[in-house]
């Protein structure tokens, strides 16, 4: 009995320590439980590998810094993806605080695979206004972004020259880690201008997507980290790409962080179960 | 007379916009691009606005003293010198707003804020995720079904357990979703109407007309 009254009062920061040390080791030492891939990452996944070569696949980055881990390595698997495969990528962001994040995949995915800016890939940057932003896209990108991230002229890229309006793009795919994210590309992309959407969200996000899935809004989707690491080894997979996978590697961390999490709520509905009587009486 | 004119100019913009989207003659299409344009301009000014609020709100609060007025310090400071960063040396990559407060300072604090969210989740799991009634049981036990189904140590338990998962976000999470879906749909409908015809006029704002 005072064992279970002691862990009803057990010192948080012996949680916090024990929840340190269990993410941690497997970053040290992979356990190589391995992934695989869900029917909705496989979707998105045959959306991107059906643009034909030499389209353009737009990816919105509507994230920031706190959800970098789970959302970065989408980002840069579905660039790898379009790469691997001649599809030219345009990004561009809902988000101001994501506008650096973007510039990173920019500057280090397009060389692994001898990938040239203004021919291959395009940067827009971020503008204020989020649905007007995706309205505006859908008459005119130019009207919208007259220059691009890093200033040049849209008129001096040689990829943007077929690429005029939201139409000329056959697939967009929203990374999201809230509002703005994949629903304003639902809202306005979609059903204004019949563009065909793909979206990445956080895990705790994941939930409000399925409707969307299901009535066949979305053309598949990337849930939390492990949807990042679902497409990471499928592009593995395919022959795509050798590189590292950050989110296969973080994938053991976090299944023993869920089962942290379970095995202490279990310890703490025992013990308050079996204390209760004596609470009670 | 201060109260009629955002009124009016609310009424015909949004009986406008409602109508347009079904009109597609060129006329229309180009009522639409100009509004957008507009509408990219006045978000623009709303940002102004807000900045505006915000640094009006924490000279207030560090005024009166209110609790917690040392952070409305950190904030203004914050405002104060991104604004001048950001204005002085321009936004592109490269620029000191980029390389020394975007990289060095606000990805380490972000990342950092969401990271800490891991250890005190555990520790609340832990005080307050009890099966005290059917429903709380009930809850509990998909919730462990789908925090071992979405990561590989649930495949690796029971090969099983993922399809589990997924059935319990595709069917009964989707069903609940899809009711407060529609629920939310048809209050923002009911309320953009009400803002359209003048019903609601909450955002007018205070002041006399």
């Amino acid at each position: 009995m005072k064992l279970f009254q002691y862990l009803l009062r057990i010192d948080r920061k012996i949680i916090f320590v024990a929840m340190a040390v269990l993410v941690m080791f497997p970053l040290l030492r992979p356990l190589g439980l391995g992934v695989s891939s869900g029917p909705r990452a496989r979707a998105l996944f045959e959306a991107v590998d059906a643009i034909p070569a030499g389209k353009t696949l737009l990816i919105s980055v509507d994230f920031d810094p706190s959800s970098m881990p789970e959302l970065y390595p989408m980002l840069v698997a579905l660039m790898r993806h379009a790469f691997a495969k001649n599809v030219k990528v345009l990004l561009c962001g809902l988000w101001v605080t994501g506008a650096g994040l973007a510039d990173e995949a920019v500057t280090t995915v397009p060389p692994e695979f001898g990938k040239k800016y203004g021919e291959d890939v395009v940067y827009l940057g971020w503008k204020a206004g989020v649905d007007a932003v995706i309205l505006g896209m859908g008459e005119s990108i130019r009207n919208v972004f007259p220059t691009d991230y890093y200033g040049h002229s849209l008129d001096s890229l040689p990829m943007m020259a077929e690429v005029q309006k939201l139409r000329d793009i056959p697939l967009v795919v929203a990374i999201s880690a809230g509002d703005p994210g994949y629903r304003d590309w639902l809202l306005y992309a979609q059903s204004r201008y019949g563009m065909r959407v793909g979206a990445g969200v956080t895990a705790v996000s994941a939930a409000d997507v399925y409707p969307y899935l299901q009535s066949g809004q979305l053309t598949g989707l990337l849930a939390g980290m492990k949807g990042g690491a679902e497409y990471e080894v499928m592009v593995q997979k395919a022959g795509y790409s050798k590189a590292y996978m950050p989110a296969v590697a973080a994938m053991d961390s976090q299944s023993l962080a869920h089962v942290v999490i379970m095995v202490l709520v279990v310890i703490g509905n025992v013990a308050f179960f079996a204390t209760r009587k004596r609470r009670e009486a | 007379m201060k109260r009629n004119i955002p009124l009016i100019i609310c009424l015909v913009m949004g009986v406008m916009m409602m109508v347009q989207f079904f009109v597609p003659h060129p006329v229309s299409v180009a009522v639409y691009e100009l509004s957008t344009k507009w509408i990219r301009i006045v978000a623009a000014f709303a940002l102004v606005l807000g900045v505006g609020s915000l640094i009006m709100y924490h000279t207030d609060r560090l005024r009166r003293r209110r609790t917690g007025w040392p952070y409305s310090i950190v904030t203004l400071v914050a405002v104060a010198v991104t604004t001048v960063i950001g204005l002085g040396w321009g936004v592109r990559p490269g620029s000191p707003l980029q390389n020394v407060l975007f990289q060095n300072f606000l990805v380490p604090l972000n990342a950092s804020m969401f990271a800490i969210l891991a250890f005190y989740m555990a520790s609340a799991a832990y005080r307050a995720f009890r099966a005290r009634t059917k429903e709380a049981a009930l809850l509990l036990v998909a919730a462990f079904v789908v925090m071992l189904g979405m990561v590989p140590v649930g495949r690796a338990l029971w090969g099983k357990l993922p399809e589990i998962a997924e059935w319990v976000l595709s069917v009964p999470n989707m069903a609940a979703k899809r009711g407060i879906l529609f629920g939310v749909a048809l209050g923002a409908i009911a309320t953009s109407l009400k803002v359209i015809l003048g019903i609601e006029r909450g955002w007018l704002g205070g002041g006399k007309s």
